[in-house]
């Protein structure tokens, strides 16, 4: 739409469902330059919103790509789906891949803004510049991969399976290259709205302001990529995928079984990256252009599962079957259920009433989940409300009320700490403590001590929080940064970014989001981690226990980090926050 | 922190890469913490909350690079991209801060400081800054003060230009002792392959500590290994190779495990050896003056461009071959191997791989003859060019 610009289109689809309306709409520049695009943008469309409830008409799902979308830059085929989370209460956002984000900007828009309720499920149908709804009934009801399959065709698709059709408060919205919008429930937030799925064809090329430096910036880039051992090592994500991280976290003691009550037994320690290769020799995938190509499928084309569906699907028994975890991952997936939230949720259950499923009931298990029968209708609520529920709310290992990845707070303080501090509950992406407690970048630091953590953690969330706008992986942080990045993004829009600015825009985007679950009623007394971990070590089979987290430590250390993000006590912004903020 | 900073001002002294009074550390956690020479602070205390890092160091280098190089480039140079593997990956180019004899410009300063890790700053010395933690901007002051170590004595051989009598002065200690070898200092180390794990550790951390003390490599950089009948124990990426004690990966040869993600980024050329030749330990170093040897190519009208993937032409320091390859995936995997025939080689711009089929004494006698050498033949040349100092 505005022609002058580099890197953005400066366009929004607006589709409103309650009138059946489609229009387009400018974007300030100025919103742009300041939000960037995908996280920042989305959080900051859903500024007169953020108050409205997850799964009402008028709350927006937003779809946000960023400026590095559609060029040569490295891992930045991504969008951000955001919207509140009807698990956690949040605002919300999921990164996600594959190439419906590449499509969107080829299709001329920086954003997809969805409000209203359709009387009739829909499908909404996107191609260059244009849009409209088709009726969807027909689909309704069906599984995400027959959806994904009477929409094949030219572009991609993202859908919702019965789960989202229903509801479940972690449902998910995943794209016909298998990729995944996940955690907070945004596909109930979709299924709310009878849309079923969207589908998205573009070509338009985005514009680039220098090429010569972008062509640069691609080259530092994937130099860098190339020297990490993380993602073209040996034995690095680029060949195992994320299941590469299995073997290294048991070792550190960070995986969990039985609801975080023990550590990953040796056993269950065999659904690692070397037990998916031997048993499947998977092949690998990448989302659109991306040189790291992460993603594992069979030979039969069906995706593998991450290291936190392994993880979480091997916690629920002593001696998992690899088989039985990939076919629950995978149905997971079909039904359009969050894997980590579904494992954790029934990791809950099975510790109230004292018994955890074996794999050959996962299947039905999921079923009733997705489709809310019997049991499933409490287990489709989360962890956190179904303890409640059950008068047990100590086994519900959640922050604020997300559940935890397969990653035990015990053996990482930055990751304890980064669990409560996170604006979307207990995620271990939003400041990536592993990076630098596991994975040694971009320095090592001692994951046993909070000495130093709230200020590590404070950078690292606004970092990440410009990645997460920019949009760039997550993965690329190991290896590359701001500095990098920031090259990057100045080559394609002309405008003069530095690693410093993106550290002041991440800022202004993780605080926005902070002031918006503190309208919400968030404040410092949802900043914690369960008790468990404050009161129990973690048993291992091996004998040697974790102890757990040093409640006075972490305190003393969450109160700074209020200080450094200019929180008060009560871990609470100014109530004019938003008033200087573009 | 306050022992992190200690600690860090330590190895920098032990290191003798920047002059001991004239160093300046700065570290915001809940309160500013600093240390160091006063003036230096001063300049930090004006340009550190600028930044928004979490510290800061500044440094006078042992050699005045802060005014050696201002003098060797143009005035209207801003910026040098050195030639060196490790500018190349994590630095990109370093701004230059000119002064032109004017006050020191702070904007200036915090502008460069927000988007790279590290300047020169004419006439004062090396800023660096770190986002995390103290080791981190140690980490980066090294880089820094390595490539532009590389490229001052690099462009002293090949520019062309005669040095003036100041420029003398500032070299002459430099020059001086160039005349006098690293000490042969493996005596003490075991010829034999060690026996046992634990023995195999040790080995490890002594070769690693000794190629620190006896400056073939900076604490952060370089790698070691050795072959086990498990696979391949490496040190870990971004490990002190001071500090090894528990920083040794085990990497299983049939990738049953991989825990040894945390692995040197190096692991791919180490496997690759051990496959093709009959090393059983690896000793990787940046020894400055093997670099600076690699680099000054005398090639004429070659048509590669881009020297640290493509060049094959076939070079060497007397045996010992040089050939191309990036860090990682890089490259470097496929060239090095069958250059170790001779238990030694040089990656271009990058740094020196030496292995041995008994202990790390080998490879360390190898590579301290191999910079030792160099360094005659760079002090030789620098002479023949500009003349007695």
């Amino acid at each position: 739409m505005l022609s002058r610009h580099y890197g953005w289109h400066g366009c929004l689809l607006h589709v409103d469902l309650n009138r059946q309306s489609i229009r387009t709409c400018a974007i300030e520049p100025q919103l742009l330059h300041s939000y960037l695009g995908g996280r920042g943008l989305g959080v900051r469309l859903l500024r007169d919103a953020h108050h409205r409830e997850p799964c009402s008409a008028d709350m927006p799902l937003i779809f946000a790509v960023g400026p590095l979308g559609g060029t040569a830059a490295p891992t930045s085929a991504r969008m951000s789906v955001v919207s509140r989370s009807p698990l956690t209460g949040t605002v919300f956002d999921s990164s996600c891949g594959g190439s419906f984000a590449w499509h969107l900007k080829a299709a001329g828009f920086d954003a997809l803004l969805v409000t209203g309720c359709s009387p009739q499920p829909v499908l909404l149908d996107i191609k260059e510049g244009t849009a409209s709804l088709v009726p969807a009934s027909r689909l309704w009801g069906q599984t995400v991969s027959v959806t994904h399959q009477a929409l094949a065709g030219a572009g991609s698709c993202a859908a919702i399976g019965p789960a989202g059709e229903r509801q479940v408060r972690y449902a998910n919205i995943i794209t016909s290259e298998g990729n995944a919008a996940g955690r907070g429930g945004l596909g109930a937030v979709m299924g709310a709205k009878g849309l079923k799925a969207i589908r998205v064809d573009g070509r338009r090329q985005t514009r680039v302001a220098q090429q010569s430096r972008l062509a640069q910036g691609v080259r530092d880039v994937m130099r860098l990529l190339k020297a990490s051992p993380f993602v073209f090592g040996d034995l690095g994500i680029s060949r195992f995928g994320t299941p590469a991280l299995v073997d290294v976290l048991a070792q550190r003691r960070l995986l969990p079984a039985e609801n975080f009550r023990k550590t990953l037994s040796a056993p269950a320690i065999r659904i690692n990256a070397a037990a998916l290769h031997q048993r499947y020799q998977p092949h690998k995938r990448g989302c659109h252009g991306c040189p790291v190509a992460c993603k594992q499928f069979t030979e039969a084309g069906d995706k593998l599962p991450e290291f936190g569906s392994l993880g979480h699907f091997a916690a629920l028994g002593d001696n998992p079957d690899l088989d039985g975890i990939v076919a629950a991952a995978r149905r997971c997936n079909d039904l359009g259920l969050d894997t980590q939230s579904a494992a954790a949720s029934l990791a809950c259950w099975s510790e109230i009433k004292g018994d955890f499923p074996r794999v050959e009931q996962l299947p039905e298990l999921l079923e009733m989940i997705a489709y809310r029968r019997g049991v499933g209708e409490l287990l489709a609520q989360g962890a956190q409300r179904l303890a409640d529920e059950l008068h047990q709310p100590q086994a519900a290992m959640t922050v604020k009320g997300l559940e935890l990845p397969p990653l035990d707070p015990r053996g990482g303080c930055g990751l304890a700490l980064s669990y409560v501090t996170s604006n979307r509950g207990a995620c271990h992406l939003r400041a990536f403590a592993l990076s630098h407690e596991v994975l040694r970048k971009p320095v090592a630091t001692d994951p046993l001590t909070f000495a130093g953590k709230a200020r590590i953690n404070t950078g690292a969330e606004n970092t990440c929080a410009a990645v997460d706008s920019l949009v760039a992986c997550r993965f690329a942080l190991v290896a590359a940064g701001l500095e990098e990045y920031a090259a990057l993004l100045t080559a394609v829009t002309g405008l003069d970014y530095t690693a410093g600015d993106l550290q002041a825009i991440g800022e202004r985007i993780f605080l926005t989001e902070r002031f918006y679950n503190q309208n919400n009623g968030f404040d410092h007394r949802d900043d914690v981690l369960p008790p468990r971990f404050f009161t129990s070590g973690m048993a291992a089979a091996e004998g040697a226990d974790m102890a757990p987290v040093d409640g006075e430590a972490f305190a003393d250390e969450l109160r700074r980090y209020y200080r450094f993000r200019g929180l008060d006590e009560q871990g609470r912004l100014p109530a004019t926050y938003l008033d200087g903020q573009p | 922190m306050i022992r992190q900073v200690r600690s860090c001002r330590d190895k920098l002294h032990a290191a003798g890469m920047v002059r001991p009074e004239r160093l300046a550390i700065l570290v915001e956690d809940d309160q500013l913490l600093q240390e160091g020479a006063e003036d230096l602070l001063a300049l930090g205390r004006d340009v550190f909350a600028g930044t928004g890092a979490m510290a800061m160091m500044i440094a006078e280098p042992d050699v005045p690079l802060q005014t050696l190089i201002p003098m060797s480039i143009a005035a209207d140079v801003h910026s040098l991209t050195p030639l060196d593997t490790e500018t190349r990956t994590f630095l990109h180019d370093i701004p230059v801060i000119r002064r032109h004899r004017g006050p020191l410009p702070h904007r200036e300063i915090i502008a460069a400081l927000r988007r790279r890790k590290g300047v020169l700053v004419e006439d004062v010395g090396l800023i660096a800054v770190g986002q995390m933690t103290v080791e981190q901007t140690y980490v980066n002051l090294s880089s820094l003060y390595h490539a532009l170590f590389v490229s001052c004595l690099l462009r002293l051989v090949r520019s062309g230009r005669f040095l003036g009598a100041a420029e003398k002065d500032l070299l002459r200690p430099l020059v001086r002792s160039l005349s006098v070898d690293i000490p042969p200092a493996f005596a003490d180390m075991p010829s034999d392959f060690p026996d046992n794990c634990s023995a195999v550790r040790h080995a490890m951390a002594q070769a690693g500590r000794r190629t620190v003390e006896l400056k073939l490599v900076d604490s952060f950089f370089g790698n070691v290994s050795c072959r086990s009948d498990q696979g391949v124990l490496i040190s870990q990426t971004g490990a002190s190779l001071d500090h090894l004690d528990e920083c040794i990966d085990l990497v299983p040869d049939d990738n049953s495990s991989t825990a040894g993600i945390t692995a040197s980024s190096e692991l791919v050329a180490h496997r690759a050896i051990y496959r093709q030749t009959k090393a059983r330990v690896i000793l990787h170093g940046h020894p400055k003056f093997s670099v600076i040897a690699s680099l000054n190519c005398a090639e004429t009208d070659c048509p590669v461009s881009d020297c640290w993937r493509e060049c094959t032409r076939p070079r060497s320091i007397g045996p010992v071959p040089i050939v191309a390859g990036e860090i990682g995936a890089g490259g470097i995997a496929e060239t090095l191997p069958a250059a170790m025939a001779g238990g030694i080689a040089i990656v271009y711009g990058h740094g020196v791989f030496a292995c041995g089929q008994q202990g790390f004494r080998d490879p360390l006698q190898a590579m301290i003859a191999l910079e030792n050498r160099c360094r005659r033949e760079y002090l030789n040349r620098l002479i023949s060019i500009q003349g007695a100092f």
